[in-house]
């Protein structure tokens, strides 16, 4: 059932998968907790890692995203894709460490080089 | 000393979600809907519909595990692993929820509503209300609480559906920057919440190992791999940094 979930695209399936694949993995963990009262230490060493995996994957999942993209965003030359990451980082230092002028500061690069390179 | 009256009448309750509509209808609002707009447009990439964008966006409710859910099933993952993926991106809410519930449970909350709060465990949220809570009246945290995260939940609810509109309708340019968004809003936002060295580690490795991984690792399970890696080479890591620097203040 599984091998033909992933191949369906149309009708309910895509909101069967993130029912079954996306909701649930993730709601457990807040249900856990309601259920787990207190107890885990928010500094103990199993939590530490979990954190530490939960962080490189995500880490991983933005450098994929860039590496290999998809859609409009292949359009754009590698050099440049890395490139407004970099700026993303560098106006978030720049700007006092604001979040908001990071992700400014990247799009415009990114969007720059789109306009340059379709123009 | 005689218990206080419930004091949970209309006017408080209202007064208190009022609060927390106003307080949510600004940055944090904004900050979210940067998030989840290119949610949206993650989700048309692979072909799903409006609204499973949009539902992902209200069931799983962390703009991560809704990158890693689309991101692998992109990538070819295969389902179980996807769910695996979705799973340990979200393991935080456990040690987050954790620390909000005694901020708002009173004696007689019932379980439901606790399991209603926990859904809307979510960074934002939680930051604002972990801040902003200990100086409140307890009757007013709840109401508080849904107020603002109903409000930070519909606006982002409302981008991820502009952003999936949207990417089909910009120029290559304009539609390559809202699905930069979310990959760049994290990475900001992962740098900004970096605070020890193993945080540093992991976001180190997370990105530096990702071209080894993607090159031989089987599609699919590329990310899981890379992210158990890196993650437990940034934890083993910070081990020894640790019984190094004990090691050295010892006598």
């Amino acid at each position: 059932m599984i091998a033909w979930l992933e191949h369906a695209s149309g009708g309910l399936w895509p909101y069967l998968v993130i029912i079954l694949f996306g909701f649930l993995p993730s709601e457990i963990w807040r249900w856990l907790a309601v259920f787990l009262g207190r107890g885990i230490d928010e500094n103990s060493e199993i939590l530490v890692w979990v954190r530490a995996v939960a962080s490189a994957l995500l880490a991983g999942v933005v450098a994929k995203l860039i590496l290999t993209p998809t859609g409009a965003l292949a359009t754009i030359p590698l050099f440049w894709r890395v490139g407004s990451l970099v700026a993303g980082v560098a106006g978030f230092y720049l700007a006092r460490r604001s979040i908001l002028a990071g992700v400014i500061a990247g799009e415009i690069v990114l969007i720059g080089a789109g306009l340059a390179f379709s123009g | 000393m005689p218990a206080e009256p419930a004091s949970d009448s209309p006017s408080v309750t209202w007064s208190a979600l009022r609060e927390g509509i106003r307080d949510a209808a600004g940055l944090p609002a904004l900050m979210l809907m940067a998030s989840l707009v290119g949610v949206g447009g993650l989700a048309r990439d692979i072909g799903y519909p409006l609204g499973a964008g949009v539902l992902s966006t209200v069931l799983i409710w962390a703009a991560p595990g809704q990158m890693v859910l689309f991101g692998t099933i992109a990538s070819g993952a295969a389902l179980p692993a996807v769910a695996v993926a979705v799973s340990l991106s979200s393991v935080r809410f456990l040690p987050m929820t954790m620390a909000l519930l005694p901020l708002m449970r009173r004696p007689g909350t019932p379980t439901w509503v606790l399991l209603l709060i926990s859904h809307y465990v979510a960074i934002t949220a939680w930051v604002h209300s972990m801040r902003v809570m200990p100086d409140m009246a307890p009757e007013r945290r709840i109401p508080y609480f849904f107020g603002f995260a109903n409000t930070v939940l519909v606006a982002a609810a409302l981008a991820t559906g502009a952003g999936y509109y949207l990417i089909g309708q910009l120029p290559a340019a304009l539609a390559a920057g809202l699905l930069l968004t979310s990959p760049l809003f994290f990475l900001v936002n992962m740098v900004a919440a970096a605070k020890q060295p193993v945080d540093w580690l992991a976001l180190g490795f997370g990105i530096g190992l990702a071209p080894l991984a993607i090159a031989i690792v089987p599609a699919g399970l590329d990310l899981l791999v890379e992210g158990l890696v890196g993650g437990t080479l940034a934890y083993l890591i910070h081990r020894c940094l640790k019984a190094r620097r004990e090691k050295a203040d010892a006598p």
